[in-house]
Order: structure tokens, then sequence, then C-alpha cells
């Protein structure tokens, strides 16, 4: 076993838990924050991956697709949070089940409009090469965008003004509204930011796995264990878990991909 | 400027105070006093809007209050709730300049002058919250709530669980800020001293309604009232 096939792996489990941690981090947030376990998170995922996909056919490049696809699913999470997931707060277990509901909607909207079987876009073929293997470019590149994100995140919650909000909200719901934070308007935009987090990973992850209504079930299962494992506050344990839970399967896979676990 | 009337209210169906009146007027420290349970904080929670009311109205600065709680701190309503209440895994910088950004004031300015005010806070800017002595958080739960830039501040039972010190301290810095702020104060409290040294005139209460109101000199004078309402 040489240096560069230990490189390879290492490199390979990397990449795997970063997408992993991609797909998870909206998930945390909204449980972190709001103790609503979401399980249309996977479905928003899916959202996201068709929006983006969408607009790569209607000729938008594929790299200013994602913003789209994070506008369209915090528009939808935004929606629902106000229609359905507002009038269930506390309630966890209706939480849970009003938001399978909405995934089943969602799988079956995505089955009328697109088919159960939707071309990828491709991954952009470019590959690096390690003394005697060979790792595909776009993998390596979600541990780039997955610490990105984290970053993103943690700035978010801590140098916003909306950070402190929500932070403060979670902590003492009813002195944060008697300080004057409108706790309805930050629980919204909460829960928007999981979906639209959710819609960027579906968008940004399309080249490793393609857009199917279906795709929602596979992530979802992996993304609500790490949160799990992980436990509600911080993201640091969701960025260790999926370290964990992602770099420990990727052997059984030719490529990082989520599909196959 | 801040007034309650026939205010009415309680928990789920319990009913706690009944036709509850008072006022306190531009500037005014006023006392609200009385033995545990007789539902000091229960009117403090009516007059945020934390509890939902079953009758009655609450004014401030000449306005009808909104009903929901984060309306009312912009309308310049600020609360120290009993038990503080601080955010306790947010930094004492954080407590407050979350409570200035919510109510569109500079947060930058808000932590500059609570500093200013409360030169105690000053070396712990940067701890949370939660880790601060009983003291302290009271401290910075005033701070919070003089952030909101409020007109009338509520304050429940601000000497509970602090040392001797540091409610002198406390009386202090409220009487400083009535002065040379103008805001008015509604303090509930148990310890009779501490609203002796801040307040000029004060409401009795006894289950769940106003019983009498009287002024700080007849108050100290009347041993006999202090020894039946207040068990002192």
């Amino acid at each position: 076993m040489g240096i560069d096939y230990l490189a390879t792996v290492l490199l390979s489990s990397l990449s795997s838990a970063s997408i992993l941690l991609i797909a998870t981090i909206g998930l945390a947030v909204v449980f972190g924050l709001m103790g609503v376990i979401n399980l249309a998170h996977g479905e928003f995922l899916m959202i996201g991956a068709y929006s983006a996909l969408t607009a790569a056919q209607m000729g938008v490049p594929y790299i200013l697709s994602i913003p789209i696809a994070v506008v369209v699913t915090m528009a939808i999470g935004a929606v629902v949070e106000m229609l359905i997931i507002r009038r269930l707060y506390g309630r966890i277990f209706d939480t849970m089940l009003a938001t399978w509901g909405i995934s089943i909607v969602f799988y079956q909207l995505a089955v009328l409009i697109f088919g159960t079987v939707t071309p990828g876009i491709g991954m952009p073929q470019y590959s690096i090469r390690i003394g005697a293997y060979s790792l595909a470019g776009y993998p390596l590149l979600m541990i780039g965008v997955a610490a990105l994100m984290g970053a993103f995140v943690y700035l978010l919650m801590t140098r916003t003004v909306y950070g402190m909000k929500a932070r403060a909200s979670i902590q003492e719901p009813e002195m944060a509204q008697a300080i004057g934070i409108e706790s309805a308007r930050v629980s919204t935009l909460t829960f928007a930011i999981g979906c639209g987090l959710a819609g960027f990973a579906g968008a940004v992850l399309l080249p490793i796995v393609p857009a199917t209504p279906s795709m929602g079930f596979a992530f979802v299962i992996k993304a609500f264990l790490t949160v799990v494992v992980a436990g509600p506050v911080t993201l640091t344990g969701s960025a260790l878990t999926a370290l964990g839970l992602g770099g420990g399967r990727v052997d059984h896979c030719e490529l990082p991909h989520l599909g196959c676990g | 400027m801040f007034r309650i009337s026939n205010a009415t209210g309680g928990y789920g169906k319990t009913t706690i105070i009944r036709d509850v009146a008072l006022q306190v007027a531009k500037g005014e420290v006023v006392a609200l006093l009385g033995r545990n349970g007789v539902g000091k904080s229960t009117l403090m929670r009516y007059a945020t809007g934390l509890i939902p009311p079953m009758g009655g109205q609450v004014e401030i600065g000449g306005q009808i209050a909104p009903p929901t709680p984060a309306k009312r701190a912009k309308l310049g309503l600020g609360y120290v709730p009993q038990g503080r209440f601080v955010f306790p895994r947010m930094t004492v910088t954080e407590n407050i300049a979350v409570a200035a950004a919510s109510n569109g004031h500079s947060a930058r300015d808000a932590v500059a002058e609570a500093m200013a005010d409360f030169p105690m806070l000053k070396p712990k800017a940067n701890d949370l919250a939660g880790g601060l002595s009983g003291g302290q958080q009271q401290v910075l739960a005033l701070a919070r709530a003089l952030a909101i830039r409020p007109k009338i501040l509520l304050l429940d039972e601000p000497t509970e669980g602090v040392q001797p010190s540091i409610i002198d301290e406390m009386a202090g810095i409220l009487k400083r800020i009535n002065h040379e702020r103008g805001i008015a104060i509604l303090v509930a409290e148990q310890d009779l001293d501490f609203c002796l040294s801040i307040a000029s005139r004060a409401y009795v209460m006894e289950k769940g309604s106003i019983r009498l109101e009287t002024d700080r000199e007849s108050l100290k004078a009347d041993k006999a009232l202090q020894q039946q309402l207040l068990g002192v």
C-alpha cells in the first residue's frame, strides 16, 4: 500500500464527508435553532436540484443556477413555515408528521412535473492524479464548498443581527419578544434559510447526484442521522459527525456518491 | 404616560389579577408592593403582553399598546423580569446589542452607553451571560432593557438574590437614569427599603387587586401598614 493510495482514500473520504455536511447543514440549522425536525429536508434538496437543472436547461450557466435554486427553495420554505410549521411549534411529533406529509406532496409533484427519470447535467470532466490513482475533481471541490458553507453559517449566526436574534429567540423565547424581537418573523427566516441551504446543496451536488424525484429519500436518512448523532446544538458536532459517517463509507463506492450508501 | 386600566388576566382559566388600574407619570418612580403571590409578576407580564389579557388595556406614552410584546417594546416598554432571564449562551455585549438592534438603534452606541452606565460589566464584556453572578446578571438585564431606549421601565423584583453592595449600586443607577433621561420606572418589590429609597409613590397589591395607593412619606410613617401588608 503506497502513500498515493492512502492519500486517495483520505481525500475521497473527506470529500464524501463534505458532501454529507453540505446536505445536512440546513437540517442542523433548523433543528438547532427551532427544534423542528424537517423530514421534508430531502425534498427541498430535490427542489433545489430541479431548480438548478431547469435553469441550466433554459440556458443559464450552471454556476448562476445555484443562487436561483437557493431563492426558489427559500421562498417555498418561507411559505411552508407560514402556512404549516408556524402552527406546530413545540409539538415535535406533529411537525415530523406534517413535514413528512409535505415531503410526499413535493415528491409526487416532482413526479408529475418532471417524470421519474431526468438526465443529469454530467460531472464537469476533470480529474487529478495521485500516483497511480485518479480522482474526479468535482467531488474534491466539495471539500472547499463544505468549508465555505460551514463558515457562512457560523458567521451568519455569530456576526449578524439576524443571528443574534435567532439565538436569543431559542435561548429565552419570552424575553426575546419582550425586548422587541419579532420572533415569528425570525422563525420564518430561519426555516427559509434552512430550506435555502438544502436548495444550495441540491444545486451544488447536481453534477454528482442527478436530480430525481426520489433523491430526497436517499439524503434525508443520512442527513437526519448526522444531525441526531451530532445533537441539536452545534455546527461543529454536525461537521464532525459528517466526517465520521461520511468518511466511513467511502470504500463501498467508486466515487463519493450518496445514492449508493 | 403609562397606564394600566381594568387589567384582568392570568394563566389558562385561572384569573390572577382582577380589574387592576394604575398609572405612572412621565419621569416618575412608582413601587408595586405586596407579599409573594399577590399577582405583582402577573401584572408585569400582563403589561408586557406576555400573557394574553382577559380584559382591560395598557397605554404607553398616550398610545394604546399593541397586543404583542415586541411591538410594546418598540413603543418604549422596557422589562426586567424576575429571575433576570439574560440570554445565557450569548456574550454580555451581544445581550445588549441584540436589544438595541431589534428596535432599530445602533448596537455599537448602546453597548458603549451601557459600559459607561455600568462599569462593572466592562471586564465581562466578552463573557457568556450565563456565567455571570446573580447581581451581574441583574445589572445586565437592566442594561439590556435600557438598550431599547424605554420610556417606562418595568422592574420585577430586581433585588432578589442580589448581594447588598450591588443593591445599593442599583438604586443609585436607577435614580440617576430616572433623573438624567426622564425614564419612568414601575418596580415590583418586597424589599421595602429599596423601594423607599427610589420610589415617590407606591401601590399595594393584595389578592390580585390594588388595595391602596400611598406616597413615600405616609408609607414610611405607617409602621402598622408595613407590618400588616409586607410582613416586615
